[in-house]
């Protein structure tokens, strides 16, 4: 039997397929409690509450921030079942679709694929792409299993399950100019840097915050461990990723 | 980057505007186009851009270098120097290629097998068919 959690619903329209996925599920035989998340139950209380129940799969209904919250509480402890809803792009590749029906059915064939994650030192657990991204390029400090050190300036840094480090920028060049007339050598400079270790330490300048889907869970310093297969989720192909 | 890691993926970029010290080590590819010093280490190709400056030894199978390198390279497979490239150190390989306008400063050294190559004769029924299929030589040709 599985445990439902949905995000609180943004629209009317939202309600409505609530209301759908509710039949639908019905119709294909795994209905199970559902609750909705709501600012005096939140999605970790609510998964904390499933996991005391006795659930063995708690089903996050929601986008990505949303699902990335429920993960982060079952993990080591239950499988994670999703229904895509929402703005769940990262999600929706991971599990194989984006439609509501698809992955209900996904569901019901209850596939399992085993995902790394990563663990902050603030106890966030980091399933889906956690971005950094300061307003003006910053500098981040960094020690990449305690092995190589090293600074780069950035406006956009992400972190993936696999510990990956990308680091991203862009900055411009003033041209000069000859006799205050004519401009030369102005350019845009774009740099991308990939890094992965398994123990990895950030520190930007200035500090900053660490999103899913422009949801902050954690904030720079920030030391990260990579966990492997810690994360059991239904798919639409079972397997080790 | 590995350090400790195993695990497979798409290789290590460094760039641009990254510095780093220490051992860079990974299983697939590594493009450098920042500074590093120590060691790069890879089990399949490293890439030194035109932007990179290293400072330490280099070690992969296809080792390609475009940039400054102040320290040995080790290419178990191929060694390129682009026109754009500047290496101070020794180099090892089995086969080199050295593209005009680059610098090289220090020595060169080839695996001992391939030294045993140059020296072989060739096998006389292969010397004949060469000569077979060859057209004689007048002395007024020669």
């Amino acid at each position: 039997m599985y445990y439902y959690i949905l995000e609180p619903p943004s629209s009317r329209a939202v309600r409505q397929t609530y209301q759908r996925l509710r039949d639908l599920l019905t119709n294909l035989g795994i209905a199970g409690e559902m609750v909705a998340a709501s600012p005096a139950r939140t999605p970790e209380e609510l998964s904390i509450m499933g996991l005391e129940k006795g659930y063995s799969t708690i089903v996050a209904v929601g986008g990505d921030a949303f699902v990335g919250r429920i993960a982060q509480s079952i993990i080591g402890q239950s499988v994670l079942g999703v229904i895509p809803v929402g703005e769940a792009v990262q999600i929706s590749q991971i599990i194989g679709t984006d439609n509501m029906r698809s992955a209900a059915e996904f569901l019901k064939f209850r596939r399992l694929s085993t995902f790394n994650t990563v663990l902050t030192d603030s106890e966030a657990t980091i399933f889906l792409d956690s971005v950094i991204e300061p307003t003006k390029l910053a500098k981040v400090n960094f020690v990449i299993d305690g092995k190589l050190r090293g600074y780069a300036y950035f406006n956009k840094l992400t972190i993936t399950r696999n510990l990956e480090i990308k680091i991203e920028s862009s900055h411009h060049i003033e041209a000069k100019k000859i006799l205050g007339l004519f401009s030369v050598g102005g350019r845009v400079i774009g740099s991308e840097s990939v890094f992965r270790g398994k123990n990895v330490r950030l520190v930007t300048e200035p500090d900053l915050p660490v999103t899913v889907s422009r949801v902050p869970i954690t904030k720079t310093p920030i030391q990260l461990q990579l966990t492997q297969n810690s994360l059991k989720v239904i798919t639409r192909r079972g397997s080790i990723l | 980057m590995k350090g400790a890691m195993e695990t497979n993926g798409p290789g290590t970029i460094v760039g641009v505007n990254v510095s780093l010290s220490g051992t860079l080590k990974d299983q697939n590819d590594i493009s450098v186009f920042g500074m590093i010093e120590g060691e790069v280490i890879s089990e399949k190709a490293v890439i030194i851009g035109q932007s990179a400056q290293v400072k330490g030894p280099v070690k992969g199978e296809l080792v390609t270098i475009a940039g400054v390198v102040r320290g040995s390279i080790t290419a178990h497979e191929k060694l390129e120097l682009l026109e754009t490239g500047k290496v101070f150190g020794s180099i090892s390989t089995k086969n080199l290629v050295i593209h005009s306008g680059a610098v090289l400063i220090g020595k060169s050294e080839m695996p001992a097998g391939d030294e045993t190559e140059v020296g072989e004769s060739i096998p006389e029924d292969q010397s004949d068919s060469t000569n077979e299929e060859s057209p004689e030589l007048t002395p007024d040709e020669e």
